[in-house]
């Protein structure tokens, strides 16, 4: 195997670079939970990882209810994926994460 | 006395013949001018909705303000009766000889080596060019300080143009203690790097042993970005990198001095050694 194929290779199967990142969570709209992303798939994604968790983390402390039941406008199972929807690992803990984590 | 008699005369048959043609030349001098104005300050506004590029504004709105402004200067002189013909003829020469010149010599008239918008660090001062101007620049710093540096100055000094290429190099340089798994760290560092959306693929992300210090051992990540993106990349990669160590057990290397403690005893000098068991006498 030439060096180029080789290095293609690692390019391949690696690590796989994601393109952008994404806010996902689930909110009740009408008595019906649903998937919502931030930035919107139709938007471009954010290119930090860092700066995307912060903003679900933030999220997540603007709109958090009291435990139990899901409230109207509450943002729950908040975490963040890439473009192909994928969770990403929170870099602080090296796990994956996922603030207000109820059964949705 | 009579000399200023002929004066005053001579005013009056000029305000006779030509006061009128004055006076309107006058008042198309000045509506002109104000029009010229108002008219390039619209167009800025205008262009700034089209186009973030501050210089094509400036140059758009500048090329057209110049335009009006000699339009009005033929239309006043019209009104003053003057033949236009000869001065038309007049301002292509001294266009033309205008553009000769600046072709003809443009390698040899000092450029700024920077543009409007450019990050640059020039006469001590780092920050984003706002304007240049024949005599100085306008730089403004990124504690939000504006700075009018004479242009003499910026051509006279060392200057860092950080837009110049469109990519950055990124250090990320740790160090981390001898007793840790040095292949470890080069790999989670690696990782880290080429994981990020922002690191370019090509040059590839690498990571070299710098340093083997007294106190530790320090290694340097090298990876490539995109110019506008280097500062909160690079800023990222340091955070993530303390994190990533963190949760795989690689400890980073604080300032370590070994303190040696002799103990004067009668019979002469003791030396107690680092990870020696202190006996019950030295105690």
């Amino acid at each position: 195997m030439k060096l180029a194929q080789g290095l293609k290779v690692i390019e391949k199967g690696w690590i796989v670079k994601p393109k952008g990142f994404r806010v996902r969570y689930q909110k009740r709209v009408d008595s019906e939970m649903v998937i919502e992303y931030s930035p919107r798939l139709e938007d471009a994604a954010l290119d930090s990882d860092v700066t995307t968790w912060r903003y679900a983390w933030k999220l997540f402390q603007a709109t958090q209810g009291e435990p139990g039941e899901i409230v109207e406008d509450e943002l729950v199972n908040i975490t963040v994926v890439d473009e192909l929807n994928n969770p990403i690992i929170y870099y602080v803990t090296g796990e994956e994460e996922i603030f207000n984590l109820k059964d949705g | 006395m009579n000399d200023q008699l002929t004066k005053l005369q001579n005013l009056g048959v000029l305000m006779r013949d030509h006061g009128l043609q004055m006076i309107l030349a006058l008042t198309v001098l000045i509506v002109g001018l104000f029009l010229t104005k108002w008219v390039v300050k619209k167009l800025k506004i205008l262009l700034g909705k089209v186009t973030k590029n501050a210089a094509t504004i400036s140059i758009v709105s500048n090329s057209v303000g110049v335009i009006m402004l000699a339009v009005v200067i033929i239309a006043a002189a019209m009104e003053m009766g003057a033949k236009i013909g000869p001065l038309i003829a007049l301002l292509m020469i001294i266009c033309l000889v205008l553009i000769g010149i600046i072709v003809i010599f443009r390698p040899l008239i000092p450029t700024l080596p920077f543009k409007v918008g450019n990050t640059v660090k020039a006469a001590g001062l780092l920050g984003k060019i706002e304007a240049t101007t024949l005599l100085n620049t306008r730089m403004r710093t990124f504690d939000g300080k504006t700075f009018f540096v004479p242009n003499r100055q910026i051509l006279d000094d060392i200057v860092i143009n950080y837009q110049y290429t469109k990519t950055r190099r990124i250090k990320v340089d740790v160090s981390i203690r001898y007793d840790q798994d040095l292949a470890k760290a080069k790999r989670v560092l690696e990782a880290l790097m080429t994981r990020d959306a922002r690191i370019l693929a090509k040059p590839a992300p690498q990571v070299y042993v710098l340093k083997l210090t007294p106190s530790s051992v320090d290694i340097g990540g090298r990876c490539w970005v995109n110019n506008a993106k280097y500062w909160v990349t690079k800023c990222d990669l340091l955070e993530k990198t303390k994190f990533a160590f963190d949760n795989e057990g690689i400890q980073f290397a604080y300032p370590q001095l070994d303190v040696h403690h002799y103990e004067r005893q009668e019979s002469g000098c003791h030396v107690l050694h680092n990870g020696d068991e202190p006996q019950d006498d030295e105690v």
